[in-house]
């Protein structure tokens, strides 16, 4: 199932297509939501989180965090607390509720639950490689 | 303050022949810890998976539900379930 947040809009063949949804940032310029995207794109490993890896902010953060450096993964992260646009467009462009986040290679790979089954199987080092 | 029930009937009610066990870990209503199961599941990957958990919330987490921490099975990997009475008695 797609959960594009277009999916909502009533699709009817035939029907004229219906207005611009009110207030849908797609295709305006959104400085945040780029160079999220662009951040994303960046780095091969890239953590969205609370806090810093040396000063999580909350305990699924800090969770996270562990596993990579339990790794030995260089990974890029980035504090979403200072401007809540930043969790706000990330979970936009990720369709992805909760903090923390991880991408490996562009893709979303997920948050703390996902990345602590991964890990404690070996599909973490293996998704990192 | 949704419980650990109002979680699970939801989640039951959302994704069909869904099981959902969930427990409040902080004791506080907001952080939530699930197992769910789920035939839907099958052939999903773990991300999508639990989006389909988290879409039954939507805005609440994050809001209200502070972490819904998830886990989620397809029946096949849940552990095996007891045998009932109502197996068929075979024939002859």
């Amino acid at each position: 199932m797609s959960s594009n947040p277009v999916r909502d809009l009533p699709m009817s063949p035939g029907q004229p297509a219906p207005p611009e949804p009110q207030g849908a940032p797609s295709g305006e310029s959104n400085p945040i939501r780029e160079a999220i995207a662009e951040a994303i794109a960046e780095h091969k490993v890239i953590l969205f989180m609370k806090g810093t890896p040396e000063a999580p902010g909350c305990g699924f953060s800090a969770r996270t965090v562990a596993a990579l450096q339990s790794l030995d993964t260089p990974f890029a992260a980035v504090d979403i607390l200072p401007d809540p646009r930043i969790r706000q467009e990330l979970s936009a462009i990720s369709d992805w509720p909760t903090i923390p986040q991880l991408f490996v290679n562009g893709e979303l790979v997920g948050g703390c639950d996902i990345v602590t089954e991964m890990y404690e199987s070996g599909e973490l080092a293996q998704a990192l490689l | 303050m949704p419980s650990p029930e109002d979680i699970s009937q939801r989640i039951e009610a959302a994704i069909p022949g869904s099981r959902a066990e969930v427990e409040d870990y902080t004791g506080g209503g907001d952080h939530f810890r699930a197992t769910v199961t789920a035939e839907a599941f099958a052939g999903r990957s773990r991300i999508d998976q639990h989006r389909l958990v988290y879409d039954v919330f939507g805005a609440e987490i994050g809001g209200a539900i502070h972490a819904l921490s998830l886990k989620t099975l397809v029946p096949q990997q849940a552990a095996p379930q007891p045998q009932t009475a109502e197996q068929p008695t075979p024939t002859q």
